[in-house]
C-alpha cells in the first residue's frame, strides 16, 4: 500500500526495465448456445515497467475480455497471470482501469470522484487531488458533477482518479473511442504527457490503428475467433510522433492491411 | 432538478398554487350560485369557520371545537410508527431481494401475492389480532406502506449500473464501502420514490385504520362526522389530511436531500 504512493524514482526508471506483468498461456472460453466459445487462446505477453503497450484488434477479438481478466473482473479459463511475481485474482488498485463508457460516480463532484479511491490522511488527499486536478487540467471544474461536463472531461476525471492511486499497471479499454476526433487527439497527447511525467506502465486497448501507432512502444496485433496474438510490432518512431509524417502513415497502412487480411 | 438550478422568479413560486386557487374559486362560485346545495358540499366560508373552530376552539363547532391537536397527535404518531416500521422492514428486504437472486426467488412470489390483497381485507383480521386501538392502525399503515418501499428499493438496487461496482472494485473499496458509498447512493432516487409513495399510502391507510371505533385521530373525525351528518367536518378532515400529507411529503423529501448527497445531486 505504502509503496504505491511513491513515485518511481528516477534511478529505478533509468535502470534496465524489469518485467512487471507476465501472462502465460492465457485462455478464456465462454459457454455459448450448446457449445463453448473460445474467446482467447494461448496469450503470452511480457510487459516491462514503464512500457506503453497497445492491444490492437477488430471488434470481437477478445481484447476487452483480455483487459477484464487482467483487471481481475473475470477469471481466465486457464493460464497464469503474474503481476510483480504475484498471481492476479481480484480487482484491485494496483491494476486500474479507464473504461470506454462513463464509469464515474454521478453523485460525486469531479474532485470527489478523483479522491474516491485514495485512502490517506485528509491533508494528503487534498494535496494529491489538487495535484491531479491540475495534471488533467480540471482545477476550475472541481465542483462540477459528471453530468455537467463533456465526454472528454469525464475521461480526464476517469484518468485522474486512477493515476492518483499510482497503479502498477494502467489498463485502458478504448478510453477515447467515444470522443470526437479533436478531443481524442487532445486526450492522447495528455496521456502521453502524463506517461512521460509519471512513468506508468500502460496497456491500451484500441481498434484505431493510428491511435496505436501514435501511442505504443509495442503493438500486439490480435486475431479474431479465437483471439490470439498474431504479431508483435515494435514502434521505434521518435516521440512526439506526427500523424502526418510519411513513416507514420506507412506503418499505419501496413497494420491496416494486416488487420484486413 | 439539481441543487444549483437558478431561481426563476416569482412565476415559478406561484404556479403550484394556480390549481388549488382555481378549485377554490370554482367551489365558491358553485356554492354562491346555488348550483351545488349545501347538504352535498357546504359553502367554503362555512368550511373555513368549521376548520377554524376545530383547530383553535370556539363556539358552534361542538363536539369538535379545539380537538384538532389531540387528533393530529394521535394520527401523526400512528403514521410515524407505521411508516417507520415499513421503512425498517421494507428497505432491508428490498435491498437483499434486489442484490441476491436467491432471496428474490424465495420471497417475491409470496410478497407479490400479499400485495394484491386490498388493505381493507386485513382490517377485520387486524381487529381480531390487535383489538381496537393504535396497534391495528399501525399494522395497517405499515403493511400498506411496506410494498412500495420494498419494490422500489429492490428495483433501484437491482438497476445500479454494474460498471460502478467494477470501478469501485478496482479503486479498492471494501464490501462495507461498496454498500454505503456506491450501492445506496446509486439507488437513492428510487429509494426516495418508494419512501414518498409509501408515506402517501400511509396517510390513506391511516383513515382506514381509524375507521374502527378509535376515539381520536383525523380518520376518526371523518367517520364520526359522517355518523352525525356533519358534512362540513368531513370536508375539513379531507382538506387537513391533504395538507398534512403534502407537508409530510415535502418534509421527507427535504430531509433526504439534507442527509444524502446523492439525494441532492441525482434526480
Amino acid at each position: 500500500m505504502k509503496s504505491r504512493l511513491k513515485l518511481i524514482s528516477p534511478a529505478a526508471a533509468a535502470a534496465p526495465r524489469q518485467r512487471i506483468l507476465s501472462i502465460r498461456g492465457l485462455c478464456k472460453t465462454f459457454p455459448g448456445t450448446g457449445s463453448f466459445q473460445k474467446v482467447l487462446e494461448g496469450i503470452d505477453v511480457d510487459v516491462k515497467r514503464g512500457e506503453m503497450i497497445c492491444i490492437l484488434g477488430r471488434s470481437g477479438c477478445g481484447k476487452t475480455t483480455l483487459l477484464n481478466i487482467l483487471a481481475g473482473f473475470i477469471p481466465p479459463t486457464s493460464g497464469s497471470l503474474l503481476l510483480d511475481g504475484r498471481p492476479v485474482a481480484r480487482p484491485g488498485p494496483d491494476r486500474c482501469v479507464v473504461f470506454q463508457e462513463d464509469a464515474l460516480f454521478p453523485w460525486l463532484t469531479v474532485e470527489e470522484n478523483i479522491a474516491f479511491g485514495l485512502r490517506a490522511p485528509q491533508r494528503t488527499v487534498r494535496q494529491e487531488v489538487e495535484r491531479f486536478l491540475a495534471l488533467v487540467g480540471l482545477t476550475e471544474f472541481r465542483s462540477y458533477l459528471p453530468r455537467e461536463i463533456s465526454g472528454g472531461m469525464k475521461q480526464r476525471v476517469a484518468l485522474a482518479r486512477v493515476l492518483i492511486l499510482k497503479p502498477a499497471v494502467l489498463l485502458m479499454d478504448e478510453p477515447f473511442a467515444g470522443l470526437d476526433a479533436q478531443t481524442r487527439e487532445e486526450m492522447q497527447n495528455l496521456l502521453l504527457d502524463l506517461w512521460a511525467r509519471l512513468n506508468h506502465t500502460i496497456l491500451f486497448v484500441t481498434h484505431d490503428v493510428a491511435e496505436a501507432v501514435k501511442m505504443a512502444d509495442r503493438i500486439l496485433l490480435m486475431d479474431t475467433n479465437p483471439g490470439r496474438i498474431r504479431e508483435e510490432i515494435r514502434i521505434g518512431l521518435p516521440r512526439p510522433r506526427e500523424n502526418e509524417a510519411g513513416h507514420f502513415l506507412e506503418i499505419c497502412r501496413g497494420l491496416l492491411a494486416k488487420l484486413r487480411g | 432538478m439539481s441543487d444549483d438550478t437558478p431561481r426563476r422568479g416569482s412565476l415559478h413560486a406561484v404556479q403550484p398554487w394556480l390549481i388549488p386557487a382555481a378549485l377554490l374559486t370554482l367551489w365558491f362560485a358553485a356554492s354562491e350560485s346555488g348550483a351545488v346545495p349545501a347538504y352535498l358540499l357546504p359553502h367554503p366560508v362555512q368550511i373555513g369557520g368549521a376548520a377554524y373552530s376545530y383547530l383553535f376552539g370556539g363556539p358552534g363547532a361542538m363536539p369538535y371545537a379545539g380537538r384538532f391537536w389531540e387528533d393530529f397527535t394521535s394520527s401523526i404518531v400512528r403514521v410515524a410508527f407505521g411508516f417507520g416500521l415499513a421503512v425498517a422492514v421494507g428497505i432491508p428486504t428490498g435491498f437483499f431481494s434486489g442484490r441476491r437472486a436467491l432471496v428474490n426467488r424465495l420471497i417475491s412470489n409470496t410478497l407479490n401475492a400479499l400485495r394484491a390483497v386490498p388493505g381493507i381485507s386485513w382490517l377485520p383480521l387486524a381487529m381480531v389480532w390487535f383489538g381496537i386501538g393504535i396497534q391495528t392502525t399501525v399494522f395497517l399503515v405499515a403493511l400498506a406502506a411496506f410494498f412500495p418501499i420494498y419494490l422500489n428499493t429492490a428495483s433501484g438496487v437491482r438497476q445500479v449500473n454494474p460498471i460502478l461496482f467494477q470501478a469501485g472494485a478496482m479503486l479498492g473499496t471494501t464490501p462495507m464501502r461498496r454498500v454505503f458509498a456506491i450501492l445506496l447512493p446509486a439507488a437513492m432516487p428510487q429509494i426516495i420514490a418508494g419512501l414518498r409513495l409509501g408515506l402517501g399510502i400511509a396517510w390513506a391507510y391511516l383513515v382506514l385504520g381509524e375507521l374502527t371505533g378509535v376515539p381520536n385521530g383525523l380518520g376518526a373525525v371523518i367517520m364520526d362526522a359522517r355518523m352525525l351528518g356533519r358534512i362540513d367536518m368531513i370536508v375539513v378532515g379531507i382538506i387537513l389530511i391533504a395538507v398534512l400529507g403534502r407537508a409530510s411529503d415535502l418534509l421527507l423529501h427535504q430531509l433526504m436531500r439534507l442527509c444524502f448527497k446523492s439525494a441532492r445531486r441525482l434526480s
